[in-house]
């Protein structure tokens, strides 16, 4: 979206809400629109409504924290358009002492969890949210971990010149306020377990034949460490309530203490499944804040890399989910195709899993000699080998069984509570970030979006294999634009210089100097580029300011928001749907948790 | 445990309890229990590439109480500590760990407030495995490791204490 778009919004914003609202002043970026708190809601509402068509996707709510600025706060909303393919970002800001704000949950579904989220990590109250709880930290956590005078905890890493002085268990301090329990806090939380098991999370016993049981954290088809409570009636799901944050990892913070270059690591171990489209996102976000544009080679790469993790998380999906549901077989069929990817992926980064390939600025290295004839081979076999999953499946009476009319929701239930990717499209909309809001060149590839009818379990498998037909096409178009040519752009700045150079100029010898020791400098700024993976819409929100480590580092999840919508696709199904179901959403709960 | 053939009522008593060493390693039942990342590559060492059946440990249970070896693979945060203890209490005697990757070994590039420094604090380990992810066959060799030492006895079967340091923090988990 550019700035223009955004003022010309601001007009209108303007001539409706008078001095309440104002253009924020950030420099390098697409501009937003600041509001006061009081008049949130009411803008909120507007933009959904009115402003230049309306913005009916809820994207996210994030904070940042400017401590000793005042107001400290500023709370970033990124709505988007499905229909008009665009998205839009407006501020509030809040103040210490006990910073609070009316909540948006009843205009947008779902910025429920992205409020608790904030209330959690930034201790920031949203007057009015039904649910405001802790989302990743366990119940009893005191202090709040994003805060920048929250401490990054840990422990001291142990040299052999201080073996002696660091106990293991040692972690620094807070200032005026033991923020770390200790390890009380393990031995107290099975008795918070029990409560929320027996009277917590507003769940409603009538006494009358309603069970409540606990599904997870330890469960083989919740595909990680996801923990659901569903009440039941019989054995019909009456209300499901998922709770989070069994593998919250403190990305974010980690990340923020990081240089870029470092920080781009931590993106890969986010969703392991796609580690290419995370440091695709995370690139493209550092460049929008710096300006720098990879060079043509690099960004055709990219596109294939990304379609490439886009196939090897679908089968990863694919083979779990069948195995759910008890077919076995195409586990093993898609674990021999993801392996041929990863194959490639080592061939030219040299891990299977955690690349780090796609950087700001373009590539790593350039690929390898090998790639190209490995990748031929798997472009040949890979349409026959996606129809053998199809017989095994599509037409299978027992698959048909157990995912037709199974975990629904209607396309306007999935819009609104920020579903994305698959999930979405399954409900029939056609909103997929590379047609709405091209990055990489996708608007030069052409390749369909399938979508569904029903949106229910079946729909979105259907979608998804769909998608992995469509990633093949783009894949061989990629290929035949592959030319020769470099892989980094031509910044010294940013791109540490070839080695060649380093032994002649004395300049080359100093930025590769810096690069190394210190990290690229990024301005004062925002990046912000929304992008699909596997999974759906993600996005950094990278807050720049003028050092070489970003001063907040937000992704916005796909699987976060679309987790959040479970419980209305539970609704009525049976407790074995749920397993379906759960399957069907593919989430992954280190991009959920981070 | 006898480990000495000169001692006639020892004689018996030691072959049975190598031939159970023997069987015991020879047919490890893992956990199916997979915490981030590293569970990824886990299940690639079940698939037809590198199949973990080779040896003898393709078994994965999804109940805790089916199972004798813990395969903690991915970081483990603050509010997954007590459910892995947990996890651990309830399998059954004898029980192995293996700490697969470099958050559950040591707390990885996570140094931070929400992730516990090595699944050591919570539960005894008897392989680390480096990497991050480690490869299928860095796991495979895992798995190898442990069964040699089962069958020579170096890893004792079921709980073992793990020595606290002097006030250290971690001596309530271990001793309740």
């Amino acid at each position: 979206m550019e700035f223009e778009q955004t003022r010309r919004i601001f007009e209108k914003a303007r001539e409706r809400f008078g001095e309440d609202v104002s253009l924020s002043d950030r420099p390098n970026t697409e501009g937003s629109i600041v509001v006061e708190p009081s008049r949130i809601r009411d803008f909120t509402r507007w933009v959904r409504d009115e402003a230049d068509g309306g913005f009916d996707f809820f994207g996210e709510v994030c904070a940042t924290d400017f401590l000793g600025r005042s107001p400290r706060f500023d709370l970033t909303y990124t709505v988007y358009s499905t229909t008009a393919n665009r998205h839009l970002h407006y501020k509030t800001r809040v103040d210490d002492p006990d910073p609070q704000v009316d909540s948006v949950v009843d205009i947008y579904p779902g910025a429920g969890w992205h409020e608790r989220e904030i209330f959690d990590m930034f201790g920031v109250r949203f007057n009015g949210h039904p649910d405001l709880r802790r989302i990743l930290m366990p119940e009893h956590w005191r202090g709040h971990p994003l805060r920048k005078d929250y401490p990054l905890g840990g422990e001291e890493v142990q040299f052999s010149s201080n073996f002696a002085d660091i106990t293991p268990q040692t972690l620094p301090p807070a200032p005026g306020e033991d923020i770390f329990l200790g390890w009380d806090v393990l031995e107290t939380q099975p008795s918070s377990y029990t409560q929320l098991l027996e009277s917590g999370a507003e769940l409603e016993h009538d006494g009358e034949g309603r069970m409540v049981i606990n599904m997870g954290p330890q469960h083989p088809s919740t595909h990680g460490v996801l923990r659901l409570l569903l009440e039941l009636d019989g054995e019909n799901v009456v209300k499901a309530v998922p709770d989070i944050g069994f593998l919250h990892t403190g990305i974010e913070k980690t990340g923020e203490s990081l240089n870029y270059q470092q920080a781009l690591t931590l993106t890969d171990r986010m969703d392991y499944l796609s580690p290419m489209g995370n440091n695709l996102a995370f690139s493209l976000s550092v460049e929008k804040l710096i300006g720098l544009e990879p060079p043509e080679r690099a960004t055709v790469l990219r596109v294939i890399f990304a379609e490439l993790t886009r196939i090897q998380s679908h089968l990863v999906w694919l083979g779990t989910h069948a195995l759910d549901l008890g077919a076995m077989s195409a586990f093993f069929y898609c674990f021999r195709e993801r392996d041929q990817i990863l194959d490639m992926f080592e061939m030219v980064s040299g891990v299977r899993m955690m690349t780090s390939y796609i950087c700001p600025g373009g590539l790593r290295e350039d690929v390898t000699d090998d790639f190209v004839p490995a990748l031929e081979r798997f472009l040949k076999v890979f349409p026959d080998r996606l129809g053998e999953y199809e017989t095994l499946l599509t037409r299978n009476p027992i698959w048909l069984e157990r995912t037709q009319g199974v975990g629904k929701i209607s396309a306007e239930d999935a819009v609104a509570y920020g579903v994305s990717g698959a999930s979405l499209r399954g409900s029939g909309v056609r909103w997929d970030v590379r047609k709405a809001e091209p990055y990489c060149g996708y608007e030069t590839y052409d390749f369909e979006v399938p979508v569904g009818t029903n949106g229910d379990v079946y729909d979105r498998y259907l979608c998804r294999i769909e998608e992995m037909r469509q990633s093949h096409r783009i894949i061989r178009q990629a290929l035949s634009r592959l030319q020769p040519g470099p892989v980094q752009a031509e910044e010294r700045k940013v791109v540490p210089p070839p080695k060649s150079e380093i032994g002649q100029s004395m300049e080359s010898l100093i930025h590769h100097f810096l690069i190394t020791t210190i990290g690229f400098v990024a301005p004062p700024g925002e990046g912000h580029v929304p992008t699909e993976t596997g999974r759906g819409l993600l996005s950094f929100y990278i807050v720049g300011d003028g050092s070489p480590k970003p001063y907040r580092m937000r992704a916005r999840t796909p699987s976060f928001a679309n987790l959040q919508a479970l419980p209305r696709m539970l609704e009525g199904c049976l407790v074995a749907d749920a397993v379906a179901t759960i399957g069907s959403i593919d989430i992954v709960l280190g991009e959920i948790d981070r | 445990m006898a480990n000495s053939h000169d001692v006639v009522p020892g004689v018996v008593f030691s072959t049975v309890d190598k031939v159970a060493r023997w069987a015991q390693s020879s047919s490890l039942w893992p956990f199916a229990f997979g915490l981030a990342c590293c569970a990824i590559e886990m299940m690639s060492t079940v698939a037809g590439r590198f199949d973990i059946a080779r040896f003898g440990a393709e078994v994965f249970r999804a109940s805790p109480r089916q199972a004798d070896l813990m395969i903690v693979a991915g970081r483990v945060s603050m509010k997954m500590g007590p459910v892995i203890k947990r996890l651990y209490d309830q399998m059954p005697d004898p029980k192995w760990v293996i700490a697969m990757g470099a958050c559950s070994s040591c707390g990885g590039v996570f140094n931070n407030y929400a992730i516990i420094q090595g699944v050591d604090k919570v539960i005894p380990v008897d392989v680390y495995v480096p990497g991050c992810p480690p490869n299928p066959d860095a796991l495979l060799y895992a798995v190898t490791r442990l069964q040699e030492k089962i069958r020579s006895g170096e890893a004792r079967p079921g709980h073992r204490i793990l020595e606290p340091a002097a006030g250290s923090l971690s001596e309530s988990i271990h001793t309740s």
